[in-house]
């Protein structure tokens, strides 16, 4: 199967902050094929090790593309068995509205965001956005049928089947980050053509939408050398500014700034050059919003890096992004690794 | 001059190294060992076989500044802030720009050209642009590239009574004091840190606290002073000329009463005058430094310095050095054992 | 069962006490006082948490509920003796207003507010203290600058089982984990209890205190806000009605397999349970969870109705919460 049939396959599973197993379990199966050396840890991050070539000690590199996805949780089963939900993630209310989405109560039901028909609404009321607290899920069967099968804190995620769009282009839920999931298996699978030195530590991470906190505890556990993370960035759309608007199709984006260690940064950049990956310099001017913000502050400090596809329409159920980007990227990142030495590793404190 | 040499480099988050090399020039010879970790703190150990209390001084070597991200068309450059800059300030202001510091302006639309009410409404950083004198964008990013730094060009100079102004006083001068500190031998252990990335969370102090596992730690710090025309007793932070000045509470720290008494009954014994920080604004490393591993036993002496975060910051010298005097009182009581957790 | 009266005694005793966070002295000698005789070894470290082990059989279950409350710090007097005062924690300024104020050395003040300043916008720079001071010297010598205090209250009872006042949260936590520590101690179960430190202002203590006790499991136990009343915020959680299993709140969600040992646990012991889903709230579990390379974390909450610094509680929620703590640590 190619990586672009198990991301659609990954798209469609759910799994939120907290509740990444059917995705967990998806994403151990694809790392099988590189390697037996895969485990869950205390948080339910994966972490598939693939070895290096020669004795150890070698380098060790982490890569982490984080498994959740936005989602909601109910908060109150109200009259008539509709359900009110607070977010784990965020959402904007307003790409709410109409959307389906799945229950997962004793059984997976099928829900629908519930909106007030344009007949019905004042002219004020249509000049207003509701905010998440005024939604509800209409499970469409009787309250008492709803309280036999959902309890509150129940998860909520979005329902979307995946769609191929021109162009390669790839639409649907949970682009952000399974994109990345499926950057991580490219780059397995280039790499397997490659002689590397470094051992490589893959993390399918958890809890990334509400605050890093897979990260921060893998980080820890299993300090590495260099620490990549993979995350999405914004791809152009009118009204951005240029600084946050990545072109699709022209090849990831390696972020720069604070995050980010310098010799990280030009070991990505020249790779990139040397194997005519195009790439896109991101410009950041603090911690991420990504798993590196975790994993530069992990026990001593960590160096990192952190790259990744541009889409559009974040945080919507149609994300959008274009496949080259995700195999370019993965090959970007096979031959950063084939090329770290242990000089290099050695010289990250040195400045 | 040291505060000269060390207020006139740059730094800002992330991109420490000028300031970096200068300080390890400073240090050496006067350590047993200097050496950077992989965020680039610059760590300095002197005596740490010694018995006695490990101790862990900290000063921030980065600056607030900003970085250039966007050409337009005509060479004007677009820039975001590192750490917390108040557009505001930025107006009609000059910086210097990347590694060969290269002078740039931000300028403002002509007030003839303004309409009454634009000119109530602070400009917001998307409307300020940094001019290096570049024809177009080919020309500008021909000598700036994108992702360049920039400080602020102010000169150190010393103006009024006893008081000098400078860019990045805030923690230059906590820098400073650690190097005189560091200059001097004490029977105790004792770890100077240098750290990146203060002012965009803490994070340099952090991974060294973590690193490090002092026994103590106090962190050397360049405060808010508000001190001026009709400001409020409880709204200036601190004052002017009044000596070194101790954390009660900030944002990531509640003081720890015995240290503070301790710090307290240091001053009192030495005669060297103190205050108290009078907000909870803000805050420095140690609010990082107290909570890693088991937790650290600690403090903060910062040093009263007016419009931080602006181009031009004002301290007192004296203040500067009671500051000097109290770090070796202190390093001295703890040496002598005077203070128990 | 519990024996409701005890809980409530201790209760009663321990809210009376002042311990704005970072000031947690006093009540942490309180709450050690009532678990010394069983725990193995007792202290207390560099933030604050006062910490009490007790070796055993099993798994090392940690009990944790924070010991400090929301409070004030005095930090400036004026000429004419006045005191201002910044927040510890979350303490809107509006609510001190016309209250008196306790500091943690037994000194009094009324709490006035600048007559300019509309009742809408006020704020702590707005707030002054009169403690009878006639002088600047004369305030600092009854109140030190950076000496913290709360809103004064009595606890009341009201009913014969329900309790109102303030630091009834966590003081109630803290007398649920002391209870279950106790139990679980007499059971021969390794178990420890952290009274944690600055939890109000960020659950500082709560990460320095797993760091140092590595948990198989800890159990944090703290108030959760009811939404029973008229026009709440949208809560699930009713008063009375039972302690509540936290699936999730602002700083951690609850992994999966304790939320579903503490459904068993609870079955078990016959207790009955709501659920918590609180948006943006504030507890240790975070702090815990995220320690070192991660700890399984779990919440057991009571529902609390807040108003201004004060909240009532039921005694009910608190006595099953005892017995569902217990079943739960023993049998993870």
């Amino acid at each position: 199967m190619s990586h672009r049939e198990t991301l659609r396959e990954l798209m469609e599973l759910h799994g939120g902050p907290g509740f990444e197993e059917e995705v967990a379990h998806r994403v151990k199966a694809a790392f099988a094929r590189y390697t037996d050396d895969i485990r869950v840890d205390r948080m339910g991050n994966v972490i598939a090790h693939i070895r290096g070539e020669g004795a150890s000690p070698r380098p060790r590199i982490l890569l982490s593309a984080h498994m959740d996805e936005i989602a909601l949780v109910v908060t109150e089963i109200s009259e008539g068995g509709f359900l009110r939900v607070w977010q784990a993630g965020g959402f904007d209310p307003r790409t709410l509205v109409g959307q389906e989405v799945v229950v997962h109560g004793r059984e997976r039901l099928t829900g629908i965001i519930g909106s007030k028909p344009p007949h019905l609404t004042t002219p004020e009321e249509r000049r207003q956005a509701a905010p998440l607290e005024d939604l509800f899920i209409d499970l469409a069967m009787p309250e008492a049928c709803v309280r036999e099968r959902v309890t509150v804190g129940d998860r909520v995620t979005l329902r979307r089947e995946t769609m191929d769009l021109l162009n390669g282009r790839i639409a649907g839920k949970a682009l952000d980050d399974r994109a990345s999931i499926a950057v991580i298996l490219e780059c397995l699978e280039t790499l397997r053509g490659l002689r590397h030195r470094s051992d490589v530590l893959a993390v399918a991470s958890v809890q990334e939408e509400v605050g890093v906190r897979g990260a921060a505890t893998a980080g820890h556990a299993l300090n590495p050398d260099i620490a990549i993370a993979i995350d999405v960035t914004f791809a152009d759309m009118p009204g951005q500014a240029p600084d946050e608007s990545f072109k699709m199709g022209k090849g990831p984006a390696i972020a720069f700034g604070p995050n980010i260690h310098p010799k990280v940064f030009r070991g990505l950049r020249d790779a990139a050059d040397r194997h005519r990956v195009p790439y896109q310099v991101e410009l950041t001017q603090g911690p991420t919003g990504t798993d590196a913000r975790a994993f530069q502050i992990a026990r001593e400090g960590i160096a990192c890096g952190l790259v990744g596809v541009a889409i559009r329409y974040m945080h919507c159920s149609v994300e959008t992004a274009a496949y080259d980007d995700i195999a370019e990227c993965g090959r970007l990142l096979a031959h950063y690794i084939a090329g770290v030495t242990e000089k290099e590793v050695a010289g990250l404190s040195c400045y | 001059m040291l505060l000269k040499r060390l207020t006139e480099a740059m730094g800002p988050s992330g991109f420490e190294d000028e300031i970096r090399g200068v300080l390890r020039e400073e240090v050496e010879g006067c350590v047993d060992r200097v050496y950077t970790d992989v965020l680039g703190n610059l760590i300095c150990e002197k005596g740490v076989h010694q018995p006695g209390p490990r101790v862990m001084l900290d000063a921030h070597m980065d600056e607030v500044g900003l970085m250039i991200t966007h050409a337009e068309e005509n060479g004007l450059l677009r820039f975001r802030p590192l750490g917390g800059v108040d557009p505001r300030v930025l107006v009609s202001k000059p910086v210097r720009i990347g590694e060969d510091k290269r002078f740039g302006v931000i300028g403002a639309k002509p007030i003839h050209l303004q309409k009454a009410e634009e000119r109530r409404k602070p400009l917001p950083l998307e409307s300020l642009y940094i001019d290096i004198g570049a024809r177009d964008r080919d020309d500008a990013l021909a000598h700036v590239r994108l992702g360049d730094v920039a400080v602020f060009a102010t000169r150190y100079e010393e103006i009024g009574v006893r008081c000098a102004k400078a860019k990045s006083f805030d923690d230059r001068a906590g820098c400073a004091v650690l190097v005189e500190a560091l200059r001097e031998t004490h029977p105790i252990p004792v770890y100077g840190v240098f750290t990146v990335q203060e002012e965009i969370g803490l994070r340099g102090a952090m991974a060294a606290a973590y690193r490090i596992q002092p026994d103590i730690a106090i962190a050397l710090e360049g405060t808010v002073c508000f001190d001026v025309a009709r400001a409020p007793g409880h709204g200036q932070g601190t004052v002017l000329g009044r000596g070194p000045a101790f954390t009660l509470q900030d944002g990531r720290t509640l003081a720890d009463r015995r240290f503070l008494e301790f710090l307290v009954h240091v001053a009192e014994r030495h005669d060297i005058p103190y205050q108290f920080r009078r907000v909870k604004g803000g805050s420095n490393d140690f609010g990082a430094i107290h909570r890693t591993r088991a937790g650290v036993v600690g403090g903060s002496i910062s040093i009263p310095v007016r419009y931080i975060h602006a181009p031009a910051q004002v301290m007192s010298l004296e203040d500067y050095e009671n500051t000097v005097r109290l770090v070796r009182a202190v390093l001295a009581e703890l040496a002598k054992g005077g203070f128990q957790a | 069962m519990t024996d409701i009266g005890g809980l409530k005694a201790r209760i009663l005793h321990w809210a009376e006490v002042v311990a704005p966070s970072g000031s947690e002295g006093q009540v942490r000698e309180a709450l050690l006082g009532a678990i010394r005789a069983a725990a193995d070894t007792v202290r207390v470290d560099a933030l604050g948490n006062a910490i009490a082990t007790k070796a055993g059989e099993g798994k090392h279950v940690v009990l944790v509920a924070h010991a400090d409350e929301p409070g004030v710090m005095a930090i400036h007097a004026d000429e004419q003796g006045f005191l201002r005062l910044i927040a510890i924690g979350d303490v809107p300024a509006e609510a001190l207003v016309g209250r008196m104020v306790q500091f943690t050395n037994g000194v009094t003040g009324v709490v006035g507010v600048e007559s300019r300043v509309k009742p809408q916008d006020v704020g702590f720079e707005h707030l002054f203290v009169d403690v009878g001071a006639a002088s600047q010297a004369e305030a600092q010598r009854l109140v030190p600058l950076g000496t913290a205090g709360v809103v004064q209250s009595p606890v009341v009872e009201m009913g014969p089982h329900r309790l109102a006042g303030r630091a009834l949260d966590n003081r109630a936590g803290c007398a649920v984990a002391a209870e279950a520590f106790l139990r679980l101690a007499a059971m021969g179960r390794k178990v420890s209890v952290v009274f944690t430190a600055q939890q109000a202002v960020g659950s500082r203590g709560a990460g320095t205190a797993a760091y140092q006790l590595e948990p198989d499991l800890a159990i944090v136990v703290d108030a959760a806000p009811a939404g029973d009343m008229p026009e709440a915020p949208r809560m699930a959680l009713r008063l009375g009605q039972g302690p509540a299993l936290k699936v999730m709140d602002g700083t951690a969600v609850v992994p999966l397999d304790v939320k579903h040992h503490l459904e068993e646990s609870a079955r078990r012991a016959g207790v009955e349970i709501q659920y918590e889903v609180w948006p943006r709230g504030q507890s240790d579990a975070g702090a815990v969870q995220l320690s070192q390379a991660g700890v399984k974390v779990g919440g057991v909450s009571y529902p609390a109705r807040r108003s201004g610094m004060m909240q009532v509680i039921d005694l009910r929620d608190l006595d099953a919460a005892v017995r569902w703590v217990v079943a739960a640590a023993a049998s993870w």
